[in-house]
């Protein structure tokens, strides 16, 4: 069945979804949800603590958050070594499993599993990111943004929001939450539930990590060129219409990341390379950078690179400039 | 023209089957009568040397095997799983639940005492006798990532984050010599003289620490991790895979400090995956990412292939206790005996 020869390189890598949210948001009820409904899959479920959840079918691996430091150079590479572990130990079983999932403690820092998957040779070659799937409770999502860092971070990092508890609201406080969300991150998908009650397919296997989105989205052209100086998470993002040259943008990217790497949560780019037919998918968690093609152009698709940052204290005018100095002259 | 070399050892001296999942690792047990593979269904495959052509197959776990070792008896073998078992062929020893027995080990004893077996899970390795009655409990700051005993059965090495533990494992009082460099390790051997101990790295690197006065030891220029760290009997070289050849590192002669490894059955740009020093003589057998499986004698450079590449990753490498008998393990299932005995 699986594991054809004509299947694209990538097909065999298992999908993970990564479901981060604060404790009490709706993760476990979300996370049941998806184990109990009749959808023919199986999965693995990566958890913290042996909770409530109604498993017949699936493997669920009880962990301990182990997140370490690489000594690469890179001073905001950590990675979850138990991840390390528990991805090989799941690929030695593979054909048993549709898809992975791991679910983070309520005040875990996305980075450091999504680094994982970029930095670690194994995994990524038998698993590839899906989705970062973050469940934020309606009522209270505006107080912990006040309370801490990691619910800005945990929204920043998201692929898709679950915006869960809106029976508990009214349709005002729902819209002022919702533009607080956008504020941080305009790219992910929002959807509105309540008991986190949605169809699976919208957190499962959406391939939201492979950035194919990032070209269906709205660029922001009526932002102004104003640098924000302040600590609060925003997503900016830019087109260019020429090609771009891969040369100039490795260095500038590189040089960017490096220099800023602690302050740029995510980036992700689809771009248009000089003499390339096919589409080129860059993205990064802060300085750990990674890039593919994904498949040609179609042939009435206007060839816009395009290219989107979340994070802190971002510099719109000098991102601009600099992305836009990479376009073939 | 070395392939079919190694297709005729193989057919000619080799008992192989292609079994339907990840061979996880393989063994033999003590007397060296039986080998066993440990496969990723759960199941361990078990072929009597003297009927060879017959293979047992035993539900030993609900997942996938995740660690083999011989028993400290003379036959039988331990296991952990990812269904949280620690187990005998016919027996389960104890059971950790939601919990991954990541590794396990055991070490025979001397003059009939002293036998042990021990497993890994999370932080702790748990020690117990050969009877299964548990002795202790030896915790570790973070997650244990490979176990060994010493050659004389008398401490237990454990690899985790920013170092290794070694403990003796008839302490009264459990307090173990940490043996500290930051990063994370992930595999451990110990030198057959007791005097160094060395782990594999997530950063392509090995690292050690000599004990005797706390030297710390590098060795670096891995493409990949280290899997695989097997000193040879005398202890003069450290084998290691993660590189497009066997790496080999001296520990004589000042070694390994500022001495350059040598590199056995390199060219062919395929990453080794898996090394086995052989029990009694200065040769190691290696395992490559396409299925090759060579010998090496260390000292003459000279390679002689054993299995073909074509049949998966080598992802389990054994040697018999006299050095006769070779078991291989593949990603895709494959599994074979090899007969290196004298005719």
């Amino acid at each position: 069945m699986a594991n054809t020869e004509t299947e694209a390189p990538g097909a065999s890598q298992v999908p993970v979804t990564v479901l981060t949210g604060y404790l009490g948001a709706g993760k476990t009820t979300l996370l049941n949800r998806i184990l109990t409904e009749q959808h023919g899959r199986k999965y693995a479920v990566v958890i913290n603590e042996f909770g409530e959840l109604g498993v017949d079918n699936d493997l669920v691996v009880d962990t301990d958050e182990e997140v370490f430091e690489m000594n690469n150079g890179c001073i905001c590479c950590t990675v979850r070594g138990d991840l390390i572990r528990i991805v090989g130990g799941l690929m030695k079983r593979r054909d048993k499993f549709d898809g992975i999932i791991i679910e983070t403690t309520g005040l875990a820092n996305p980075a450091p599993v999504a680094q994982t998957f970029f930095v670690d040779e194994n995994v990524r070659s038998k698993a590839k990111l899906d989705a970062i799937v973050t469940v934020v409770d309606a009522k209270h999502l505006p107080q912990r943004l006040e309370d801490s860092h990691e619910a800005a971070d945990q929204i920043a990092f998201a692929d898709v929001i679950i915006l869960n508890k809106t029976d508990l609201v009214t349709s005002e406080e729902l819209a002022a939450v919702e533009n607080k969300i956008r504020a941080i991150n305009r790219f992910a998908v929002i959807h509105r539930t309540e008991r986190a009650a949605l169809p699976i397919e919208q957190v499962l296997d959406r391939g939201a990590f492979d950035l194919k989105r990032v070209l269906a989205m709205a660029p922001n052209f009526l932002d102004n060129d104003e640098h924000e100086h302040n600590d609060e998470v925003t997503s900016v993002s830019f087109e260019v219409e020429n090609s771009i040259d891969p040369e100039k943008f490795n260095a500038w990217i590189g040089a960017l990341l490096q220099e800023d790497g602690p302050n740029l949560l995510r980036t992700k780019g689809i771009l248009s390379y000089a003499n390339d037919d096919r589409r080129f998918a860059f993205q990064a968690v802060h300085m750990i950078a990674d890039g593919d093609f994904i498949g040609p152009w179609k042939a009435d698709e206007p060839r816009i690179s395009r290219i989107v940052f979340i994070g802190r204290n971002l510099n719109r005018p000098r991102l601009r400039r600099g992305f836009e100095g990479c376009a073939v002259a | 023209m070395s392939q079919s070399v190694a297709q005729y050892l193989l057919e000619s001296r080799g008992t192989h089957r292609t079994l339907e999942a990840f061979v996880v690792a393989a063994c033999f047990d003590r007397a060296g009568s039986t080998a066993a593979f440990a496969l990723g269904d759960g199941t361990l495959r078990l072929v009597t040397l003297a009927e060879r052509e017959t293979w047992n197959t035993v539900e030993a776990h609900d997942g996938a095997v995740l660690s083999l070792a011989p028993d400290a008896s003379q036959t039988g073998f331990i296991s952990g799983g990812d269904d949280g078992r620690f187990r005998r062929i016919d027996q389960t020893i104890a059971d950790f639940r939601s919990k991954w027995v990541e590794h396990v080990a055991s070490h025979p004893g001397e003059k009939g005492k002293g036998a042990l077996i021990a497993c890994t899970v999370g932080k702790a390795i748990h020690l117990y006798s050969a009877a299964g009655e548990k002795l202790k409990e030896l915790p570790h700051p973070s997650t244990v990532t490979g176990l060994t005993f010493d050659a004389r059965g008398k401490r237990i090495a454990a690899s985790h984050y920013n170092g290794a533990s070694l403990w003796f494992v008839n302490a009264k009082e459990d307090s173990p010599r940490r043996l500290e460099w930051k990063g994370s390790h992930t595999a451990i051997a110990v030198h057959p003289e007791g005097d160094a101990v060395v782990t594999a790295m997530q950063e392509n690197a090995l690292h050690g620490w000599r004990l005797s006065d706390n030297q710390h030891m590098r060795m670096s220029g891995y493409p990949a991790k280290t899997e695989a760290l097997s000193f040879t009997r005398n202890g003069k070289w450290l084998a290691t895979s993660g590189a497009e050849s066997m790496v080999l590192w001296p520990f004589f002669g000042g070694g390994p400090m500022g001495k350059a490894p040598i590199e056995l059955a390199g060219g062919d740009g395929v990453t080794c995956t898996r090394v086995a020093a052989h029990p009694q003589q200065e040769m190691v057998a290696g395992g490559f990412a396409d299925g090759l499986v060579v010998l090496a004698e260390v000292n003459s450079s000279r390679i002689l292939p054993i299995a073909p590449p074509g049949q998966g990753g080598v992802s389990a490498l054994a040697w018999s206790p006299d050095g006769s008998q070779l078991a291989i393990g593949s990603e895709n299932g494959f599994a074979a005996i090899i007969d290196l005995s004298k005719r």
